[in-house]
């Protein structure tokens, strides 16, 4: 029990010292989400590596998104609908993709059974 | 313009050799004759001789520029220097298979040289299985990707080599990957070779165990030769991008690894061993379906420099028939594994090698799936999507924090069966520093998630207990010494990470630009006139808070041939940080593009990969 409180309290604790820093300036949160754009006309590059014109052009256009008061996801999904998810570096969670989130971790919990199954055979 | 005939009937003749030897080697295992191994060996070395003929004539061809050569034309230029001469022979495709191959008919000697002390049945099914690899890979290079094309009539200059592969890194980067990778054929041969003849045993876990560990310290050097080059000349100051082309050298080295685990059962416990057959036969599939997936242009990349559909569908059948065949074999032999009937014990040394396994093979699905699937997606349904540095981060990181714990009090663990101490007080109290420590760190540096606290925990927890262990104990140095090189490589990531700042701007020469520590001035700019490239070269000088000055000068490089222009980063490494300032072009524009980056720990990210591998390489000079 001791053992219990120790760990409630230092929950508590860490909980408490939290804040969570909002409000990135603008050009920051251009850059966070040109991060996660693909330049469409380079080869393997993001938004934000690249100083081909496209990117250039994109990167005006999201900070004038962001000025319109435009928060990140509506940015994201703006540029979804006009240039296809091929833009975005993290898919989207749709029926597309279900299998590409979610097959990883039924593998691993697959695995995890095979493993509990040879580990915890009764003699 | 003799050469190119040489070089393409030395290769044919080793397609030659290469059949004699497959109907040698069955007519072999029929009669079972013991002692006519010495013709084996004069066929192998005759055919790696003739190998290495093709090869040189091709270097020939490139050196001498000699433009009848198909292969020379399209990669070479007569201004290139000797050195991108010579490394422009694998610099591109149909180089880079006979490099393959070379590899390939030199480890099948090594082999059959260094295994004398098994069954001769065994070394002779090896020498069959990888014989018909080689056999294939010839007839690939001879149909779809012949070197040796000729022109005619020969041409007076060559298009020359991709300017951003003319790099010293990138000249040892591709023959370093290709022996881990080739080094995997023989990892498939002999298993296939061991279940047949039944010598799946702890006698052939300490033979193959040589080669799993040779392959995996060439494949992790080769990664990280890799990564070095994309760091500097690509100029963006990441070294991971998690790219079609890197997973796919990734993907093989997650099943080296767990192999390298698993082999270890196998050794001293004589279990396992369709797992680590499945593992071998894995292993290789990715190795091979790595070439496909590079070589098909299917793959949206910046490595990509072959687009050829015929040449990704024949390495795509070739892996599918290899495949079927180690399928057909596994249930065929399957009854040769002695299955003993053997409790795993849930606290035990083999336990935490499958649940090592667990974890790798996790992370191999991700990167897999994550690879594969948006080809799939777009060729049923049309709809293209990226898969990027979001998803794998969501789907590794978080199981990074479980699996570094285990790394650091798996190794502790001993065979068979081990009694759970009481909890181990010292142990917990590290753990709960540990956490206050990281919290702190995270805290200070303003970084927002909750998560990067567990995940530097964890890593300073492997930190600390791999240190202790590499300083107390004597035996299973490598070992000790890969988990501990492990943790500071995890470490520097995620400090770099978390401290990595950068500043871009738009800059003409003169102008001064204050940012967050330090002052930036863009004093000059020279131009000079190189022999196959114009170098327009600037001078920054960097001013930092503490009044240090650091001179940076990049260089923007415009080459001749073919037309490309590539921006070369300066930076300033050191022990603790690296500075890092480029600049670039920007289309009809009197300024440019300016960009510095401080990242810290970089020099701690190449160093504990290298000692990573050289734990590897440690088990190689320690023997009892």
């Amino acid at each position: 029990m001791k053992i219990n409180k120790y760990f409630l309290i230092l929950i508590l604790f860490f909980l408490s010292q939290f804040t969570f820093v909002y409000g990135a300036n603008k050009a920051e949160l251009v850059d966070e989400i040109s991060k996660n754009l693909r330049c469409l006309i380079c080869q393997g590059q993001s938004i934000y590596d690249s100083n081909s014109d496209f990117a250039e052009s994109m990167k005006i256009l999201i900070l004038r998104k962001i000025s319109e008061g435009k928060n990140k996801k509506e940015i994201y999904e703006f540029l979804k609908s006009k240039y296809g998810d091929w833009i975005v570096y993290e898919p989207t969670f749709n029926k597309h993709t279900y299998f590409l989130w979610l097959l990883p971790l039924i593998l691993f919990i697959f695995g995890g059974i095979l493993i509990l199954k040879k580990t915890l055979k009764v003699k | 313009m003799i050469s190119n005939y040489i070089g393409f009937y030395a290769l044919s003749f080793g397609l030659i050799i290469s059949v004699l030897i497959i109907i040698k080697s069955i007519f072999f295992l029929k009669k079972n004759n013991e002692d006519k191994s010495k013709n084996f060996f004069s066929l192998l070395s005759s055919q790696f001789t003739l190998i290495i003929i093709s090869f040189f004539s091709l270097i020939y061809s490139f050196v001498n520029s000699d433009f009848s050569n198909n292969t020379v034309f399209n990669h070479s230029h007569t201004t290139k220097p000797l050195f991108y001469k010579i490394s422009g022979t694998w610099g591109n495709h149909e180089g880079s298979l006979l490099l393959w191959l070379l590899v390939l008919t030199f480890f099948i000697l090594i082999f059959f040289l260094k295994s004398r002390n098994l069954k001769l049945s065994y070394r002779v099914f090896t020498i069959f299985f990888q014989q018909i690899i080689i056999f294939g890979f010839i007839l690939f290079i001879i149909f779809t990707s012949n070197p040796f094309g000729i022109l005619y009539p020969i041409p007076e200059q060559g298009l020359g080599l991709n300017p951003i592969l003319q790099d010293p890194l990138l000249a040892i980067h591709p023959p370093i990957l290709y022996i881990g990778y080739v080094g995997t054929s023989i990892i498939f041969s002999s298993s296939l070779a061991a279940l047949v003849t039944r010598s799946m045993n702890q006698v052939w876990a300490k033979h193959i165990k040589k080669w799993i560990f040779a392959s995996w310290i060439f494949l992790t050097l080769g990664i990280m030769l890799g990564s070095i080059w994309a760091y500097y000349e690509l100029g963006w100051g990441g070294f991971w991008f998690w790219d079609p082309v890197e997973n796919v050298s990734l993907m093989p080295w997650f099943c080296l690894t767990a192999l390298i685990h698993t082999i270890s059962v196998l050794e001293k416990r004589n279990m396992l061993q369709s797992w680590t057959f499945m593992l071998s036969i894995m292993t290789f599939s990715l190795s091979m379906s790595g070439t496909f997936l590079v070589r098909s242009g299917i793959l949206n990349s910046i490595h990509t420099f072959a687009n050829d559909p015929s040449r990704g569908l024949f390495i795509l059948v070739f892996l599918f028939v290899l495949i079927l065949l180690s399928i057909f074999i596994f249930f065929t032999y399957y009854e040769n594994i002695k299955i003993r009937k053997i409790q795993f014990l849930f606290i035990s040394k083999e336990t935490s090698i499958l649940l090592n396994n667990w974890f790798l093979m996790y992370f191999l699905s991700v990167v897999l799936i994550g690879t594969v699937y948006p080809i799939f997606l777009e060729a049923f349904t049309n709809e293209k999507i990226s898969v990027g540095e979001p998803f794998y981060q969501k789907l590794i990181t978080p199981f990074m924090v479980p699996f570094l714990i285990l790394m650091a009090l798996a190794p502790n663990i001993k065979w068979i069966k081990n009694k759970i101490e009481k909890l181990n007080i010292k142990i917990l109290t590290l753990f709960i520093i540990n956490l206050f420590l990281s919290f702190y760190i995270v805290k200070l540096t303003n970084t927002k998630y909750l998560f990067a606290t567990l995940l530097i925990t964890s890593a300073f927890f492997l930190f600390l207990i791999s240190l202790r262990d590499v300083l107390n104990t004597n035996s299973l140095m490598s070992q000790r010494i890969s988990h501990f090189a492990f943790s500071i490589f995890i470490l520097s990531i995620l400090f770099n990470s978390i401290f990595t700042k950068e500043f871009n701007s738009n800059m003409s020469v003169g102008d001064e630009m204050k940012f967050f520590n330090g002052t930036i001035k863009f004093l000059k700019i020279n131009i000079y006139e190189e022999n196959n490239y114009q170098n327009i070269k600037g001078t920054f000088k960097f001013k930092n808070s503490r009044n240090n000055n650091i001179y940076f000068e990049p260089e923007i490089r415009i080459y001749n041939q073919p037309n490309i222009s590539t921006s070369e980063a300066d930076i300033k490494t050191n022990l603790f940080t690296d500075n890092i300032l480029n600049f670039n072009l920007i289309n009809d524009k009197e300024y440019f593009s300016v960009r510095y980056q401080y990242k810290p720990l970089m020099f701690w990210v190449w160093i504990s990969t290298f000692f990573i591998a050289f734990g590897g390489a440690l088990t190689f000079i320690r023997k009892k």
